[in-house]
């Protein structure tokens, strides 16, 4: 793009940088800022001005110190293609995996644990594109990387790294946050209970659970059981055998894959906890329905 | 020592408790479940969900909350009223069970409505014609499913009727529950063939009727396993919430009236008459033989109030919405009566009774430049109380009401209950017993196992445990206001329905 200001240093010491740029843009640009599909994982940050784009065919306004995530299948632009005057601030990484099926991996560059990686990925799935309204924390953090990143000094490459995952971290946060501001446990229960069903063969931890509601898993053990009468994962099984319950008695399916689809990860495992629930194995159950 | 077990199955919860022989609460324990809205009218539950929390909640209630020297003797059940689940051979739903809110057969009840079909329904089976009525449900189903399909259906059950057919193998439905129908003939009680004509079923696609005290019913011996039970404990059928929690008040006599405030909110009175609305704006519904539960449901409650939290109040996912709910009220608390001359419609979900009007809606009016939160607050708690006062206003024409009973989350709230208290200018009763469904349940077992002779010596000993006097000054300021209410809420179907076709 002709406007582009690239930055003026090398970024061959990162890799997993795909971009690193700051654009102040004195007048209105017709035809510089189509909608499309930009890939890898992209931070954009609001500096001055206000934006109107198209954001996954969603209408947003953006203003100083809104950020914008994407992961690197969403599209975004101008919906008449123009660049209002104002200036952006963005930074693409490019993850070693990320796909919407596909379990996240930023790469060996990060220290954040590997099932905080995956979890990342997930939230970010399920939850991006997002705006997050009047950020601008995450603009700070962008400036620091980018003053490190110039001025080269005594071991920067580990200071950059170190503020990517602060950042990554701090965002990912942001996310469940800034969705359950509004809301109240119940309504965010709800939602989560949603996630479970669409999603019931994916092996769900305490930890990944608090995380999409914003919580602790501390507070959201506690909040669960305060609010629904079960734990946290005895709800979730909950929904695992009345589901395999349905199948069992609608499908011909085997209890293997019954089992599977439901989220348990053998047929033991399945007709154990079948058992302890309901009174009944999985096979004795199935047939008092045909009785 | 001998116990009794209630198992209330609520719209978002089933609350399982064990009361003494003298129905003091001896613990008790509830699980969730959720509402699904497939599309926008519909509201539906998963059976089989329901019937796992069921199972858990007694589980934990009976293996971890009960110790050793507690023997349950009975259990007894109760549940909201409305559901319709359709069923095959098997007994396996063919679908999900459709919910009391759910108004898909909007259209079906408003082409019935003020017809003669409509009045001599009403006035054989005493529940008004609108989309909760299973009659309407059970309509749609078969105006909008294939006949291959609706040929399938065994039976169109309950849900309560599901949870006791997968203890016990066995279909019944209690005459409460069936009362709640609009299939059921409040005055020969048995179905009644006018309104099965109308829905499209035969008799035979309804579960056997019995009495709510019926024990015949025997758990599956894998459950009395599961439970721990011995098999001389008894299943009793129970009733529904609402008629339970009217007997739980102690008030099943005339002379008083009950006020339920939850979610959603209804007035009831108890006689031994129906009650005859040629408006057709009340629900009469059976407890026992010769009693029946009348009045009147709104579905603006406490969820309105919760709205109100929820948009205007600190909320979020770390404040407990309790938490919130007592800080905005302590600010509504001092603002006086008639929130500076501020109103509010509640109707944020249309309305049942006294309206039966599904386009109403909601609105603040009055409103001037001196005007601050703590007003908004408490307009929104007073609108939700006229409405109740409108419903009682209603009801008064046919029966006198002396004192008021009220329970539920939101009525047993002190500045709830004094506002009730004052617009409604009577002495107001909160009792002993906070869970008036449950206990009501609790009552029915007691009396069936001897230790009351009848309902009404149960009702009797039910104890008052705190009273509201209305202010004399507020009631006949707050007589002005709900004057005002019931003519704008009248007033304003029009505009109602004007802003109803731009959402």
């Amino acid at each position: 793009m002709s406007l582009l200001n690239w930055p003026t240093f090398s970024m061959t010491e990162f890799q997993h940088i795909k971009e690193l740029i700051r654009l102040k843009n004195p007048t209105v640009r017709l035809e510089e800022w189509p909608v499309r599909v930009r890939g890898g994982l992209q931070i954009v940050c609001i500096l001055e001005g206000k934006f109107e784009w198209l954001i996954e065919h969603q209408r947003h306004v953006l203003y100083p110190n809104d950020v914008v995530v994407l992961c690197p299948w969403h599209g975004y632009g101008s919906p008449t293609n123009t660049l209002e005057i104002g200036s952006l601030a963005w930074l693409t990484i490019e993850p070693t995996s990320f796909e919407p099926s596909k379990e996240l991996f930023l790469g060996e560059w990060s220290a954040i644990a590997d099932a905080d990686q995956k979890l990342m990925g997930r939230l970010l799935v399920t939850q991006a594109p997002m705006v997050l309204n009047n950020f601008k924390w995450v603009c700070d953090l962008l400036q620091r990387i980018e003053t490190e990143v110039k001025q080269a000094e005594f071991a920067y490459q580990t200071r950059v790294n170190q503020l990517l995952d602060e950042l990554l971290v701090t965002i990912v946060r942001q996310l469940s946050q800034q969705q359950n501001q509004r809301r109240d446990f119940p309504q965010a229960f709800a939602q989560l209970e949603q996630l479970f069903r669409n999603s019931l063969d994916h092996p769900w931890t305490v930890e990944e659970m608090a995380a999409v509601v914003g919580l602790g898993s501390t507070a959201f053990t506690e909040k669960v059981k305060s609010f629904s009468g079960f734990s946290p994962l005895n709800y979730l099984i909950n929904i695992r055998i009345a589901e395999a319950m349905k199948q069992l008695r609608q499908t011909d399916k085997s209890l293997t894959d019954i089992a599977l689809d439901t989220g348990f990860y053998s047929s033991q495992h399945f007709s154990t906890t079948f058992k302890k629930l309901t009174g009944y194995t999985p096979g004795q159950f199935r047939k008092r329905g045909t009785q | 020592m001998d116990c009794i077990v209630t198992i209330d199955i609520g719209t978002t919860k089933v609350k399982v408790s064990a009361f003494d022989q003298a129905a003091n609460l001896i613990g008790w324990r509830q699980g969730t479940y959720p509402t699904f809205h497939p599309q926008p009218n519909y509201s539906e539950q998963d059976p089989e969900q329901i019937f796992l929390t069921v199972l858990y909640a007694l589980k934990s209630l009976l293996n971890d909350e009960l110790t050793k020297k507690h023997k349950p003797v009975a259990l007894v059940f109760g549940a909201s009223m409305h559901s319709v689940l359709p069923i095959d051979k098997q007994g396996v739903p063919l679908r999900n069970a459709v919910i009391w809110a759910d108004n898909r057969g909007r259209d079906e009840a408003n082409s019935l409505k003020n017809s003669d079909e409509c009045r001599l329904i009403y006035e054989q089976t005493g529940t008004p014609v609108h989309p909760m009525s299973p009659l309407i449900k059970i309509r749609w189903f078969r105006t909008h499913t294939p006949a291959t399909w609706f040929e399938k259906v065994y039976k169109f059950i309950s849900i309560k009727e599901y949870i006791i057919y997968q203890l016990t193998g066995q279909l019944v439905v209690d005459q409460s529950i069936a009362s709640s129908t609009g299939l059921f003939n409040i005055h020969t009680h048995r179905w009644e063939e006018r309104a099965l004509n109308y829905a499209g079923v035969q008799p035979h696609q309804l579960s056997e009727l019995v009495p709510i005290d019926y024990a015949e019913l025997k758990l599956k011996k894998e459950y009395v396993r599961l439970f721990r039970l011995t098999s001389a404990a008894k299943l009793i059928i129970g009733a529904s919430d609402g008629c339970f929690a009217t007997l739980g008040a102690g008030v099943i006599t005339e002379g008083d009236a009950t006020i339920t405030i939850g979610s959603s909110g209804a007035m009831r009175v108890a006689g031994k008459q129906v009650i005859k609305d040629p408006k057709q704006r009340f629900f009469n519904y059976l407890l026992n033989e010769g009693t029946y539960i009348s009045g009147g449901p709104t579905n603006n409650g406490g969820v309105v109030f919760e709205w109100f939290v929820q948009q205007f109040g600190a909320s979020g996912i770390h404040l407990d919405l309790e938490y919130t709910v007592n800080q905005l009220l302590i600010e509504a608390e001092r603002v006086p009566a008639g929130a500076g001359g501020m109103l509010f419609l509640p109707y944020l979900l249309g309305e049942r009774a006294p309206l039966w009007n599904a386009n109403a809606r909601g609105a603040y009016i009055g409103v001037n430049i001196t005007h601050e939160r703590r007003h908004f607050i408490r307009a929104t708690v007073e609108g939700i109380i006229y409405e109740m006062h409108s419903i009682g206003k209603l009801l008064q024409q046919y029966r006198s009401i002396q004192n008021l009973y009220i329970n539920g989350t939101y009525a047993s709230l002190p500045l709830f209950a004094q506002v009730l208290s004052d617009v409604f200018g009577k002495k107001v009763y909160v009792n002993d017993k906070h869970d008036s469904a449950s206990a009501g349940a609790a009552l029915l077992a007691l009396t069936h196992l001897g230790v009351y002779p009848d309902l009404e010596a149960a009702a009797k000993t039910i104890r008052s445990v705190e009273s509201y006097q209305p202010n004399p000054e507020n009631h006949e300021r707050y007589a002005r206001f709900t004057e005002i209410f019931d003519r704008l809420s009248q007033k304003l179907a029009e505009d109602f329905d004007a802003l109803v076709a731009l959402q």
